[in-house]
């Protein structure tokens, strides 16, 4: 069971890296929860006596952490951001409670707590009984609603509006359109429900046709009809530039800005704090020792030194649950703490290059085709090659040397080449390869050669000459 | 059956809450929703557009009216107000009895489907697009006795452009029937759209009555944002003149003006140590609510940028210098970028490293980047000026 958390963990928080919020994909989680679920059967067993056995300990502290880190649980209360959350909360209030319609765009880099902010203004919002009663919300996402007509479906069936039966909505575009603003006209600011659209990937919805959608939703905020407010979340910064000038004419150019002025003190205590088990933990003895794990381990050096330079190279939160997360897997029954070492490799997994890594895969020949290509790089100052060229490269190589090893036909040569095409470590230069013969194909190396350096160093058993080939300044 | 449904939004169980405050009070006067009974400082485009209107209904003839101006002059309020007078009229029998209908091209979901909506508001039949322009034609043109006359109003009228013009041809061919009695007056943003996009034959019918909005003055916002407000004292004199000429150099938009007012009186009432005792609002308040509206986002993005993300900003600039150019590939910059970081004493930076941070630059448009399946190849923009970058990077 432990297994089987570790190895599709890294899967789904990669799929909410892209955005897409854990409660749009219910497939996803399913089987995450069967597996808490699971957990929290074992646990409510053995409940009675303050100490637990190790394993259980453990499977409790992968699930609280995992959660936490995978499936972005919300926390009490939003850290750094007090004022925008104020603010957003009492705009929401007032169009809940007066009927005073608003829109709003909530706007900042990937990874710093745009929808975590507004999750828990909503919870905080709907904590109230008469505003719960009164709200509706629909919640639209850019990437799913990717255009007018699936949006205006999804608007009517969460309204439940009177033309749809069931989850089916009739008619059609136009008149669900015609339908649903007439619904909204209808309306007023005292009598009528006030309801709550979330616009998430705002910028995607920019992108329709005449931004149909974004003007009668404007247009609806800013005449006397039933109350709304628009919330968009977008990370670009640009996003009113992309706006029609109508449509940002209506809009009421509030807009609520997250940027992580973190230091690297909070980084660290954040790092802490998340790592950490919760007071209510059923076994005290063994949370009292993970904590002090964990601080031991935020005090050490290399450690530091290590999220240091995560710290410099970003300041999302997602690369640190990543990062956490991959820590937190070599955590075992054997072993239940967590060691610098862990960390240190965590770190060389996140930070390891992709294309480098690649070259350790190729076979000797590829490699000597990519060092040909290299040395036709600093020759003729990155100028596109072709085959003939590169295989050129490669005999003035050979006849260098007596040693025949590497004396390869043609076809093979050309295999290898079209291996590294595959593998998109070359790039044809113009997309209409169909006219030119495959040997006379223009190409570009998609490699730096620090990579290639870097990788010569640590492929098994690379030859001595080959090496000494690739250093050589002039073929 | 959600064939014969009546569209409504459920009402609510608790009515909605009244203002208590004088602030509270001022932000509801200044929504831009709660329009007045009458408009201020358009009382001439009022005037040319009512005589326009009641000499058509008076002589039972038809005709068209093209109005333009930029988003936020009073257009369609202005209209609005016209026929709610002229309704007003007929309704003492001064005028003869009218037809009111009103379209609107971004909403409807395709320029035919104003065939659709016109009949639907006139007689209140469904019908397709192309049968409903068949309805339409048969009855603008044959001649009825008794038929009342109808002002059609057409906003966004851009939006009803298609490559044969024929909407647009047959909106502004109907008045011009002898028994059609049908005014049509038509809204939209730019001053020469009929120049621009309508062919001869449309542009000819659509004649040349035509009356433009000008932006709003200092001084006209100011009266427009007083007679809202209607002795709710919530601002101070001066305040408000900042507002209005604030606004009034940048668009001239009354719907900005108001939002920043209304953004004002909230930030006042944070900003008073107790709920009850809110003062005025004031200068600072006003200078507070301009700033959050009118500010660009990005010199704060870059300060909060991670060192890294900051480097690479910096190696781009330096890549720019040298190259003479405002574009250079990922690869060319990423070399000022290894330069930077052993300046910097900072550790070497790899490729994907360096990838990821110019990836999320261009994900919040600091950089304007190619897809990035061209890797070290992508070619790199900035989207800010090279002076915001230096200025934001320099200040601390």
């Amino acid at each position: 069971m432990m297994e089987s958390c570790v190895t599709h963990a890294p899967s789904w928080s990669s799929q909410q890296m892209r955005g897409v919020s854990a409660n749009q994909m219910p497939e996803m989680k399913s089987s995450q929860e069967v597996v808490i679920v699971i957990i929290i059967n074992m646990s409510k067993r053995k409940v009675k006596d303050d100490h637990m056995p190790v394993g259980e300990c453990i499977t409790q502290v992968q699930s609280i952490l995992r959660e936490r880190f995978c499936h972005q649980k919300l926390p009490e209360k939003p850290q750094a951001v007090e004022a925008q959350h104020k603010h957003l909360l009492e705009l929401l209030k007032r169009t809940a409670i007066h009927g005073e319609s608003n829109s709003v765009l909530i706007v900042g880099p990937r990874g710093t707590g745009k929808t975590m902010l507004l999750k828990c203004v909503l919870r905080e919002l709907l904590g109230d009984k008469e505003v719960q009663k009164n709200m509706l919300e629909v919640h639209l996402n850019g990437l799913l609603q990717t255009d007018d007509k699936i949006a205006l479906k999804e608007i009517t069936r969460q309204l439940h509006l009177e033309n749809t039966v069931g989850d089916k909505v009739f008619g059609s575009f136009a008149e669900n359109l015609s339908f649903l603003l007439e619904a909204l006209k209808k309306g007023n600011r005292s009598s009528s429900r006030p309801v709550l659209f979330v616009l998430d990937e705002f910028d995607l919805f920019a992108l329709h046709k005449n931004q149909t959608l974004l003007y009668n939703l404007f247009d609806v905020s800013q005449s006397a009809q039933a109350p709304i407010a628009v919330v968009g979340v977008t990370c670009r910064l640009d996003v009113l530039e992309l706006l029609e000038k109508r449509v940002k004419s209506r809009f009421s150019h509030r807009q609520i800005h997250l940027v992580s002025s973190l230091t690297f003190t909070q980084y660290l205590e954040r790092v802490r704090t998340q790592f950490s088990l919760p007071g209510s933990f059923p076994d005290a003895k063994f949370a009292q020792e993970w904590n002090a794990s964990v601080k031991t381990l935020c005090e050490d050096k290399s450690v530091e030194e290590v999220l240091q330079r995560h710290f410099n190279s970003s300041k999302d939160f997602r690369s640190m649950h990543m990062l956490l997360m991959l820590c937190l897997s070599r955590v075992s029954v054997a072993k239940p703490t967590v060691n610098p070492s862990d960390l240190l490799e965590a770190s060389r997994l996140c930070l390891s290059d992709a294309k480098a890594d690649m070259l350790h895969g190729l076979s000797i020949l590829e490699l000597c085709l990519i060092i040909a290509m290299k040395h036709l790089n600093d020759v003729y100052e990155g100028e596109p090659f072709n085959l003939q060229m590169v295989h050129n490269e490669f005999k003035k190589f050979l006849q260098r040397k007596s040693n025949s090893m590497y004396n390869f036909e043609q076809p093979v040569v050309m295999k290898a080449f079209e291996h590294l095409q595959q593998l998109e470590l070359i790039r044809p230069v113009d997309a209409s390869s169909a006219k030119t013969q495959r040997e006379y194909q223009l190409m570009r190396l998609m490699l730096d050669h620090s990579q290639i350096m870097e990788a010569l160093q640590k492929y098994p058993q690379c030859p001595t000459d080959v090496k000494q080939w690739a250093m050589s300044a002039f073929g | 059956t959600p064939r014969h449904a009546t569209p409504s939004i459920p009402s609510r169980t608790l009515a909605a809450r009244q203002p208590t405050n004088v602030l509270e009070e001022a932000r509801t006067r200044l929504h831009v929703s709660s329009v007045p009974e009458s408009l201020p400082c358009r009382e001439q485009e009022f005037q040319d557009i009512y005589s326009f209107v009641e000499s058509k209904i008076i002589d039972g003839t038809g005709g068209c009216m093209y109005i333009s101006g930029v988003p936020g002059t009073g257009k369609t309020a202005t209209v609005h107000e016209v026929m709610r007078c002229l309704q007003h009229v007929a309704d003492v029998d001064e005028i003869p009895p009218f037809n009111f209908v009103e379209i609107n091209g971004m909403k409807m979901t395709d320029p035919h489907q104003a065939y659709v909506q016109i009949l639907q508001k006139l007689t209140g039949q469904k019908a397709t697009a192309d049968h409903a322009a068949v309805l339409l034609e048969k009855r603008f043109s044959s001649p009825a006795p008794r038929q009342e006359t109808t002002v059609l109003l057409v906003d966004e009228l851009d939006l009803l452009w298609t490559r044969k013009q024929n909407v647009m041809y047959n909106l502004f061919d109907w008045p011009t029937r002898r028994h059609a009695r049908l005014v049509v007056l038509t809204i939209a943003n730019t001053m020469d759209l009929p120049e621009r996009i309508m062919i001869n034959r449309v542009a000819s019918r659509l004649g040349l009555t035509r009356m433009s909005f000008q932006p709003y003055g200092f001084k006209q916002l100011q009266q427009i944002i007083t007679s809202r407000l209607n002795k709710v004292k919530a601002f101070e004199e001066d305040a408000l003149q900042l507002v209005s000429r604030k606004v009034a150099a940048l668009s001239g938009d009354a719907r900005r003006c108001l939002d920043i007012c209304r953004r004002a009186t909230e930030i006042c009432e944070h900003s008073a140590p107790d709920p009850s005792a809110t003062g005025l609002v004031g200068m600072s308040h006003v200078m507070e609510a301009l700033d959050e509206m009118f500010s660009s986002p990005y010199i704060t993005a870059i300060k909060c940028a991670s060192v890294q993300e900051q480097l690479f900003l910096r190696a781009v600039i330096a890549e720019f210098r040298r190259l003479g150019l405002e574009e250079a590939t990922f690869q060319q910059v990423f070399v000022q970028h290894q330069a930077l970081c052993r300046v910097e004493g900072l550790g070497p930076v790899g490729v994907s490293e360096g990838r990821a941070a110019c990836q999320r630059l261009g994900a919040c448009r600091l950089l304007l980047l190619e897809p990035s399946r061209l890797g070290l190849l992508q070619r790199v923009r900035l989207n800010v000026s090279q002076d915001d970058v230096l200025y934001a990077l320099k200040a601390d």
